[in-house]
């Protein structure tokens, strides 16, 4: 960890953060990819610039936009298609998109521009290469879409009501990167101080994205208008964020990945800890907290949904956030550990949206004792693969319990604990979930299920003695599970503590931890397996950044006053 | 075609379970022939060789204690992660094995356990001699299909450096192998799975 700074405050227990209703109720942070991202390029000076944008009026064609940094160049390759209707889907099976993208490790030549033309397109029907560090997609809204354009073709700019509704031009679907189809491995960048944390090549692509997007309206507003169409008034456009659908291949990725997805969530109680910790707060930090709360009740306004668990979610936090007003005016939130009591608070008085909320917003005066986090949240740890056969049993069976004392003795055979089943579909190579009992798929499940195979793996070790490497040497079987049981010792948010295969079990919410690390508001759940968001709206685009712009631009200024 | 090395740890992965083996021998797998083919050795083919044969019953060392034997030729996925798991034996003594097939395999396992332990491991194979301290490979020559004895030694004389890969150029054979038996850990798609498998729900176009 960081410069050692008191605590007097322990982080908070694993057994209560790694709820999965927990999980799915996280809000965006200081700590959020996209926030790390705007900051360090705005603090480092970064240059953008559009070498290429050769668009006709039938919106189709490509486009480059370069991000400079102090030590390297990165570039969006973008290709715009004119996809026919029927064929739009956000979903993994689509096979053409409005616009797809490359993030390409430098300046592309035509060749290269060439060469992408040729492969891009197809996403994961074609290959790219170790000059690639992502592949992605985006669709249009379609409704938003031609509002727009046909609003600043007439020579009108559109209407804020429409754009808040929907809030995105156009939505992303994956965004591929770490040796996906072809593209560079993560080792190929993760020496690099810019690219150094989780995800920031991926940010940095929808970064660019969205300035594409803007570009793009504007040039259709224009190839249809002539020279009445104006462009987009710069106050709507940073409204405007970059949408994202994201499916169930990405809810695997937090338990295929527990020390990474440990170090975020530790990060964040280390931060929250810090915060707590603080014995006095100044007026002017008090201050910066009442702006954003005021600020963020502006923004859970403009979130919709139409999902019944998330309307459900929204109403409470709204109801959350009027105590909290309430309960903040008359707090001086200045003396005797003020961010530990209104922790304290929170958790007899709000939601989990709630408690989520504050526990995010109270870091936001800390610059100095939370960022410096942010270069712990990568898995540097390679070594933590390794067993350590030398371990007596009873300790794995220790550490075992630690993690999942909780699913020991649940009936793992009852149908409704283990209704579910993770598999991987032969038709998109795609991690699916399927009903165990209804479906042919358990025979193709994957090891998607930790606190089952900790159970079963705890049984095993019952009354064995001598260690591990003996029992793992007759029971392979339970190797995964005891290599997750060790990693535990230096990933203790490293496991959900949660029934993952249950009837019960909501992948929405393992998508919300992930997305809201990324720093995404506005989860809109399209059924209980996947989920629409909104990335960067009210971000400044390239040309604004600056140190002023970089950091709270995701709380709306409109809640400012 | 090139590779990325995580390609080539996913296919391992899916590829050992589709083979038969447990998920964690499969990580294991996939982790030692990516390690295979950042040293620019043929982790894929390696691998494709050992599936190909593990249907023919390869064997699992019957003991901790003494030479480590089977009652035919030792699985070196097996071999080598007990071998890992058994890293901390090495400071006392050399380990010893008998009848391994595919004994390239042993060496990621005998990386793994030098990064472990900070020192050079020393694997000798049939009186072939191979070092690395997991970061650096001493120069091999052509790895036999199959070892009579391997003796796992902890120290060695290392190079000052050794070729290292960022892609892997597999022949096409093996990584054909490697994706058929990927193949077999994919349910079948049904109508009902892709309908409800990836979440239907509201539009997804508006």
């Amino acid at each position: 960890m960081e410069a050692p700074a008191q605590t007097t405050i322990p982080r908070r227990d694993p057994a209560t953060v790694m709820r999965l209703s927990r999980l799915g109720s996280l809000h965006q942070c200081r700590l959020s990819f996209m926030r790390q991202l705007t900051r360090r390029m705005a603090k480092e000076n970064w240059s953008f610039a559009r070498p290429v944008f050769r668009i006709d009026e039938n919106g189709v064609g490509c486009a480059v936009y370069s991000a400079k940094g102090p030590e390297r160049t990165y570039s969006l390759v973008a290709f715009a298609h004119d996809l026919p209707p029927e064929l739009r889907s956000d979903r993994v099976i689509a096979e053409a998109w409005d616009a797809t993208f490359a993030l390409f490790d430098g300046v592309p030549t035509e060749a290269d521009i060439e060469r992408l033309s040729q492969n891009v397109p197809l996403q994961e029907a074609g290959r790219v290469s170790e000059s690639e560090l992502s592949l992605s997609r985006a669709n249009r809204s379609v409704r938003l879409w031609a509002h727009v354009v046909d609003r600043l073709a007439a020579g009108q700019q559109p209407d804020f009501e429409q754009i808040d509704k929907v809030g995105y031009l156009m939505r992303t679907t994956a965004v591929y990167g770490s040796g996906k189809f072809g593209a560079a491995d993560r080792d190929k960048i993760a020496g690099r101080a810019e690219v150094q944390a989780p995800f920031q090549v991926e940010m940095l692509s929808v970064f660019l994205t969205r300035a594409f997007v803007r570009d793009l309206v504007e040039h259709m507003a224009h190839a249809k208008g002539g020279d009445a169409a104006v462009p987009l008034d710069p106050a709507i456009a940073r409204r405007l964020g970059i949408g994202n659908s994201t499916g169930l291949g990405m809810a695997p990725f937090i338990v295929n990945h527990p020390i990474l997805f440990n170090n975020w969530i530790m990060v964040r109680e280390e931060a929250i800890a810090r915060v707590r910790s603080v014995s006095e707060a100044t007026e002017s930090e008090a201050q910066v907290f009442r702006k954003l709360l005021r600020q963020s009740e502006v923004s859970v306004d403009r979130w919709r949904s139409e999902h019944p668990i998330q309307i459900e979610k929204l109403a409470a936090l709204k109801a959350d956030l009027s105590v909290l007003t309430a309960h903040v005016a008359a707090d001086d939130l200045i003396t005797d550990y003020p961010w530990n009591r209104l922790m304290t608070w929170a958790e007899g008085a709000l939601s989990e949206e709630g408690q989520e909320l504050v526990a995010s917003l109270i870091l936001e005066p800390y610059a100095d004792l939370v960022d410096g986090l942010t270069s712990c949240m990568a898995d540097s740890n390679g070594a933590a693969f390794a067993i350590d056969g030398a371990m007596d049993v009873t300790e794995v069976r220790n550490l075992i319990e630690e993690s999942f004392g909780w699913a020991l003795d649940l009936d793992w055979d009852a149908p409704e604990n283990c209704a579910r089943a993770w598999y991987v579909s032969e038709e998109k190579l795609e991690p699916r979930m399927g009903e165990r009992f209804d479906e042919p798929i358990a025979d193709y499940e994957q090891p998607l299920a930790p606190a089952r195979d900790a159970a079963l793996a705890y049984q095993a070790l019952n009354g064995r003695q001598g260690t591990i490497a003996g029992f793992l040497l007759e029971h392979p079987e339970h190797r995964h599970t005891v290599r997750r049981a060790q990693m535990s010792r230096v990933a203790p948010y490293g496991e959900i503590r949660d029934n993952t295969i249950s009837a019960q079990v909501l992948p929405i919410d393992m998508l919300r931890a992930k997305l809201s690390f990324f720093g995404a508001t506005h989860f809109d759940p399209r059924s209980d397996r996947w989920v629409r968001i909104c990335m960067y709206a009210g971000a400044p685009y390239p040309e604004d950044l600056t140190t002023e712009t970089a950091d709270h631009w995701v709380y709306p200024q409109e809640g400012a006053v | 075609m090139s590779y990325s090395l995580n390609e080539v740890e996913a296919t391992a992965k899916r590829a050992t379970r589709g083979a038969g083996f447990a998920w964690g021998l499969a990580e294991d797998a996939a982790k030692a022939t990516r390690w295979l083919c950042a040293h620019d050795l043929d982790g894929v083919g390696q691998l494709a060789q050992l599936l190909d044969q593990a249907d023919r019953s390869l064997h699992v060392p019957a003991a901790l204690d003494g030479v480590w034997t089977g009652e035919g030729a030792l699985c070196p996925l097996h071999t080598g992660c007990l071998l890992s798991d058994s890293m901390h034996r090495l400071s006392s003594h050399p380990i010893a094995m008998e009848h391994v097939a595919t004994p390239a395999l042993l060496l990621p396992f005998a990386a793994l356990a030098a990064r472990q332990l900070k020192a050079p491991v020393t694997l000798d194979c049939d009186g072939m001699t191979v070092c690395t301290d997991g970061h650096i490979v001493s120069a091999t020559a052509d790895w036999p299909a199959m070892a009579q004895t391997v003796t796992v030694t902890l120290g060695g004389d290392l190079p000052v450096s050794s070729a290292r890969k960022t892609r892997a150029t597999p022949r096409s054979a093996d990584w054909d192998a490697l994706n058929r038996l990927a193949h077999k850990t994919y349910a079948p798609a049904t109508e009902e799975s892709r309908l409800l498998g990836a979440g239907a729900g509201l539009s997804d176009n508006d």
